[in-house]
């Protein structure tokens, strides 16, 4: 378990290096420069607009994560062979499976700290710029709560990065399985909502119910960590519900930690 | 006493599109390396050599028969504490220098700083490689590559040594430098298992050479028996003993 910590540092400089951070840092001032730019177009909701659109980049920023480094991170590792570099020092399979982790972990949070930097220069900018009844009502805990919330629901899919690259042989299909398991947790929740209600007339077979619930409970609920709108709009969150979410991204990367662990001990390394 | 030790080995690979067929690997396969030995495994393309050297490291299971390091199973905890690996196509992680690497082979290892810095000096020294010690990987040519998973390997002065091709894609200076840390680490009273193509260096260091055959180990001869077949033969060419028996031995296999 000692080699934890030295697996995510390898693991946290081999993604810096690559140049992603790079492409962060641009971003970030570019998203600066638009949102003070394009939030003056909106009248009476300058405050809203700007927040919707850097919060949006933070989840985007943050997503980079899994898509461009994990994956070649961790599948790259078995591909290229890398992993032999590591696992030939006495670690254990776990133990490589948690540093990475860490490590992503690691990135995820400085790219986000970043972008989080950056909208709040944004912000004060416009504050600079626009009239000063527009941020009223602006306060900062629902942009750190909804932050905060972006950066677990980012982790959830690093997570899941993890199994995915724990069980498949390619890093196409690890990509591949990743983007379902993306479009599947946003949406899963909007789909079954729309099973439930009455008068829709539409015909749904108890079957195709039963799997889209079935399909909710084993993919992650991402859209539930999407707290863009009430930080938009400055709305209050219930201590509970977040203590709630975030109990459940915390169990959900256990599981599928455990399960990656699980799978990577028993698979071949040819 | 033995240190690496596999009885009646096995392994097929599942092949395919869908996974449905299975291609054996290795056959049966059983031997004994001693303490202090060199063991050097040649085959063919394809023979079951690399297989068997990541059986002992536990990257790959085997189907059927046990497997044994310092008689503890492979797969057991602690089983490969003082292990030199050195994989076929070493690779590194592109953007970080070999120091990078060498630090993180010593902080796993949870050596003192002072430590640490020891040990990393006297490897890149050892590979010739401390002019470029901060530069990334990603720069290396194949055979400096080679050296930097060399010096990884050899950084914490191990018992043991698990070789896979040490000698390919060096040219003849960096083989010799190859060639004299394994004599060194021989003298020193090192374990020494490893596969090469090239049979003269094999014949230079092994204390016992086994050849593979389609996933079976067919022959196991030593390298003072070798020389006296080889005298007591009588048309040789240009070829060494061990080119002479390993060319005999795997026409005889294919016939």
């Amino acid at each position: 378990m000692n080699s934890i910590l030295p697996i995510a540092v390898i693991t946290f400089k081999e993604g810096l290096r690559r140049r992603v951070l790079y492409g962060v840092m641009v971003a970030s001032l570019l998203l600066i420069l638009f949102a003070v730019l394009i939030s003056g177009l909106f009248m009476r909701d300058i405050l809203k607009v700007m927040v919707d659109i850097c919060l949006s980049s933070i989840s985007l920023g943050g997503l980079l994560v899994p898509f461009f480094l994990a994956i070649n991170l961790l599948a790259g590792d078995i591909e290229n062979r890398t992993i032999y570099t590591l696992l030939a020092r006495n670690i254990s399979r776990s133990s490589y499976i948690l540093g990475k982790f860490l490590g992503l972990a690691m990135l995820t949070g400085i790219i986000i700290i970043i972008l989080m930097i950056a909208t709040l220069v944004a912000i004060y900018c416009a504050t600079l710029i626009y009239p000063a009844h527009n941020f009223l009502h602006f306060t900062l805990s629902p942009l750190f709560i909804s932050t905060l919330m972006a950066f677990l629901g980012v982790l959830v899919l690093n997570s899941t990065v993890l199994l995915w690259c724990s069980v498949t042989t390619s890093s196409f299909l690890a990509t591949l399985l990743t983007l379902s398991t993306y479009i599947i947790g946003h949406s899963v929740e909007d789909v079954v909502r729309f099973m439930n209600l009455k008068n829709t007339g539409v015909e749904i077979s108890p079957m195709i119910q039963a799997t889209a619930k079935a399909v909710l409970y084993i993919f992650p609920n991402l859209a539930a960590f999407d707290l863009k709108q009430q930080a938009a709009y400055s709305l209050p969150f219930v201590s509970q519900e977040i203590t709630l979410l975030g109990l459940y991204g915390l169990s959900y990367i256990s599981i599928m930690l455990f399960l990656a662990i699980f799978f990577f001990k028993r698979r071949d390394l040819p | 006493m033995s240190i690496f030790s596999c009885n009646q080995i096995h392994k097929s690979y599942q092949t395919g599109c869908l996974k449905h067929t299975r291609k054996k690997a290795l056959t049966d396969v059983s031997f004994q390396v001693k303490q202090r030995e060199v063991f050097g495994i040649i085959g063919l393309n394809g023979a079951g050599k690399s297989t068997i050297l990541k059986i002992f490291m536990a990257f790959v299971k085997p189907d059927k028969g046990t497997v044994s390091i310092n008689d503890q199973p492979v797969a057991s905890k602690g089983s490969h504490q003082s292990i030199g690996y050195l994989p076929e196509h070493p690779s590194l992680y592109p953007h970080l220098s070999i120091k990078e690497h060498l630090q993180f082979g010593c902080r796993v290892a949870g050596l003192s700083a002072q430590e640490e810095k020891k040990r990393i000096q006297t490897a890149l020294e050892t590979v010739d490689l401390t002019e470029v010690a901060k530069m990334p990987i990603r720069g290396f040519s194949k055979g400096m590559t080679q050296r930097a998973a060399l010096a990884y390997t050899i950084l914490l002065k191990p018992e043991i040594l698990i070789l896979d091709e040490p000698m390919s894609g060096l040219d003849p200076l960096g083989r010799q430098l190859v060639l004299d840390i394994i004599q060194e680490y021989h003298d020193r009273g090192a374990t020494i298992l490893f596969c090469s193509h090239i049979l003269t260096d094999v014949e230079r260091i092994c204390d016992r050479i086994g050849i593979m055959h389609q996933g079976q180990l067919v022959s196991v001869v030593t390298a003072d028996s070798l020389d006296k077949d080889y005298v007591s033969t009588s048309t040789k060419g240009s070829q060494t003993p061990l080119e002479h028996y390993f060319l005999n031995t795997v026409r005889t296999e294919i016939s």
